[in-house]
């Protein structure tokens, strides 16, 4: 087993690695990037708990660390790309509400304030160390910028990758506070993979016109039938 | 065992989707798999021990109690009617081209894993699992609500799984929280629903009131609360007309049916008088932003959605004021509102494939003529928009009565502004239907409408539905009381 404090300090590390690629998702215009800034982030929360599972050794860690190599390092990000050159779009330069400056002035205060209330409602708990704390207040503030991310911007493409970030908050939460049973951490991958492939599907709707639509959904054989004369 | 019953019957039905040649024989198939499932819950629940558990060995994720199978059973039955609807409905879709031949098999796989997945959800014990199954009807019923691949179901359907699935990621958070609390009370973590309400009373108010509140954004979401209401009007008035039945009678439900089971653990706890509050405000402010909404609505569809958020409000006020008398009538009035909204669902679809507008769905209902035209969906919408405005003889009135008196028992004012809220939503149905099917035009001089041929599927459904409602508006059956009463007690309201 290695040093645990040096486990520790690389913990501590990542997360704050976690927090810069979730701000670079809520930043950018570049949607190339934006997948690979993903598929970054999903390994970073790899490394993560394999870094936990060092510590305690469960095997859960274990599992769900391989799971996240399959389904969000490469199937997902993979399969977004793949409908994002389809649909030909590079850029996503449209903007709700926020301006991505803003929307990272806005997660800075978030953070504030989940770091204020976690404090508050964990204080029952016992035996909880200041990393596991950390662990948690990074968690959910993933998830809050994940949700900006879909608050703001116009291009549904986009707002599957800040609902998938959203997620990754959501396991990095559950992995630093508690220890699901392995079947529903796999299930909800199973739920997850799901719901990412039928969005993207829709999105491609959204995102182009109707016509070419129909054309596309043949092309990837999803509605059998006569092709459509454009 | 009872439960592999339920998995074979829908695996029976969906393979006879995926091996059926034409529409008849799929529409069959799912006609039979809602029906076998009526069959299936009331054998259950006239002879077996209740409530039946563990069924797989080892594992406690799934269990039977009465309140899932009266969810069950109010599911079974809408998907019969639905699926009956069906027939005549998606037939003359396919007629107008407005659905595609290929998408067909599509449209009733997802029917019938819907219903699967739904009576799973209603039998879990383990919340994680219900969660789960929660997330997958919402997957399952977008891909119902997108099936006519018009631009503007893509945009609903969208909607509707980004803000659903967002907010079950916050409801996810809450049971890791609620995970959590027990293990730190019990030694070990569960997220076992009737473990969890035994131990309750000793999880400290804190974690109780983050993880429920956590856990409530997640099921309003589904279920149409305020603010997480945006989505329902729109995926509900595009859907057609079967799945909008589906989506405001049995849906809407499983979001009620996870605040119900959660608010029965919270309300143990010193976190009540405060959850409490926040429940009630929820749906004082659901109830306000409906009526308000219904008020300048001009189209029928989207105006029968909007009262089913109303509805929904309701039943949070019900559960809000948590007296053993207030979760009865709440109980009750989750099942006079999925029969009365299928049935109006049911009318406004005849009344769709009527005056169908070719410009867009959004566009304002053009009903003229309408009794010489459609006089049994004219009827049935009165009569549905009477009975969910809760007038005597029907079962909303009951239901609506007594949560009002129950709330008025603890706040008389809150009483008096919801009267008024009421008052306006039942206005402004009344308003439509009057002014919508006063339209009359002379003989000889109105446009060129040809009469549409409502085939009988289409309206048996209409007419079994609103004598179901007059039965349960003007009789209790033997044994629905204390049917009611001991769901009550399994929630521990008492």
């Amino acid at each position: 087993m290695t040093d645990a404090a040096l486990v520790q300090g690389m913990i501590r590390i990542l997360l704050v690695c976690v927090i810069i690629t979730a701000a670079y998702i809520i930043s950018t215009r570049n949607l190339l990037s934006l997948v690979s800034v993903y598929s970054l982030q999903s390994l970073t929360l790899v490394f993560l708990s394999l870094a936990l599972w060092t510590l305690d050794s469960s095997p859960v860690l274990l599992a769900i660390a391989l799971i996240t190599v399959v389904s969000k390092v490469i199937i997902i990000p993979y399969f977004i790309a793949t409908v994002q050159e389809k649909i030909r779009i590079r850029r996503d330069i449209e903007f709700h509400f926020l301006s991505p400056t803003t929307s990272l002035i806005l997660s800075m205060g978030l953070m504030l304030v989940v770091y204020m209330a976690l404090g508050r409602i964990l204080r029952g708990v016992p035996a909880r160390e200041n990393l596991f704390f950390f662990g948690a207040v990074i968690g959910i503030s993933l998830m809050l910028m994940g949700m900006m991310v879909m608050l703001s911007r116009k291009r549904a493409i986009t707002k599957v990758l800040g609902f998938l970030s959203m997620e990754n908050g959501v396991l990095l939460f559950g992995m630093f506070v508690t220890e699901l049973p392995f079947i529903i951490e796999f299930l909800i991958i199973i739920d997850l993979i799901i719901l990412v492939l039928l969005t993207t599907i829709l999105t491609v709707g959204i995102d182009s016109t109707l016509e070419d639509y129909h054309k596309r959904l043949h092309r990837f054989r999803l509605v059998q039938g006569p092709e459509d004369q454009p | 065992m009872i439960l592999l019953a339920f998995v074979a019957v829908a695996l029976l039905a969906l393979a006879s989707v995926a091996a059926g040649s034409d529409h008849r024989k799929m529409n069959a198939a799912c006609i039979i798999h809602a029906f076998l499932y009526v069959v299936l819950t009331l054998y259950v629940l006239l002879f077996l021990q209740l409530p039946v558990s563990s069924f797989l060995v080892g594992s406690q994720y799934f269990f039977m109690d009465r309140f899932g199978l009266f969810e069950v059973l109010i599911a079974s039955v809408v998907f019969t009617c639905a699926a009956v609807y069906a027939g005549g409905y998606v037939e003359s879709l396919l007629a107008s081209g407005e659905l595609e031949k290929g998408s067909l098999k599509l449209f009733y796989a997802s029917w019938t894993l819907l219903l699967l997945i739904l009576v799973l959800a209603f039998f879990c014990d383990n919340l994680a699992l219900f969660w789960i199954c929660a997330e997958l009807t919402t997957i399952l019923s977008a891909v119902l609500v997108a099936i006519l691949a018009a631009r503007e179901n893509i945009d609903a359907a969208v909607k509707y799984i980004f803000i659903a699935s967002a907010s079950m990621l916050f409801t996810f958070v809450g049971l890791i929280f609620l995970f959590e609390t027990s293990r730190t009370v019990m030694g070990a973590g569960t997220l076992n629903w009737t473990i969890l309400v035994q131990h309750a009373p000793a999880f400290p108010s804190e974690m109780v009131l983050a993880a429920f509140a956590l856990v409530f954004i997640g099921f309003a979401a589904k279920s149409g609360i305020f603010p997480f209401h945006t989505w329902l009007p729109e995926a509900h008035a595009k859907a057609p007309s079967a799945v909008s039945a589906i989506l405001s009678a049995v849906l809407l439900n499983v979001g009620m049916y996870g605040i119900l089971r959660v608010w029965a653990i919270a309300h143990q706890t010193a976190a009540a008088g405060i959850i409490s509050l926040f429940i009630g405000l929820f749906g004082f402010l659901t109830v306000g932003i409906a009526a308000i909404s219904m008020l300048p609505e001009k189209n029928l569809k989207k105006l029968v959605a909007f009262s089913s958020i109303e509805n929904m409000g309701i039943l949070l006020i019900g559960m809000a004021v948590a007296t053993p008398v207030a979760i009865f009538w709440v109980l009750f009035h989750v099942m006079a509102h999925s029969l009365t909204k299928a049935s109006l669902f049911f009318s406004a679809g005849i009344l769709h494939r009527q005056y169908r507008s070719h410009l867009s769905a959004d566009a304002v209902d053009e009903i003229r003529d309408v009794f010489r035209f459609q006089p049994l969906a004219a009827w049935g919408i009165i009569t549905g928009a009477l009975a969910i405005a809760g007038m005597p003889l029907f079962p909303v009135f009951f239901s609506k009565l007594f949560i009002l008196l129950q709330l008025g028992m603890v706040s008389p004012a809150a009483l008096f502004v919801l009267l008024v809220l009421l008052f306006i939503a039942a206005a402004a149905l009344g308003y439509f239907v009057i002014t919508a099917f006063s339209v009359i035009s002379a003989p000889g001089t109105g446009p060129d409408v040809t009469p549409y041929l409502t085939p009988l599927t289409m309206k048996l459904p209409v007419i079994f539905l609103l004598g179901l409602i007059l039965i349960a508006g003007t009789i209790f059956l033997p044994g629905e009381v204390s049917f009611f009463d001991r769901i009550v007690q399994e929630l521990m309201f008492r």
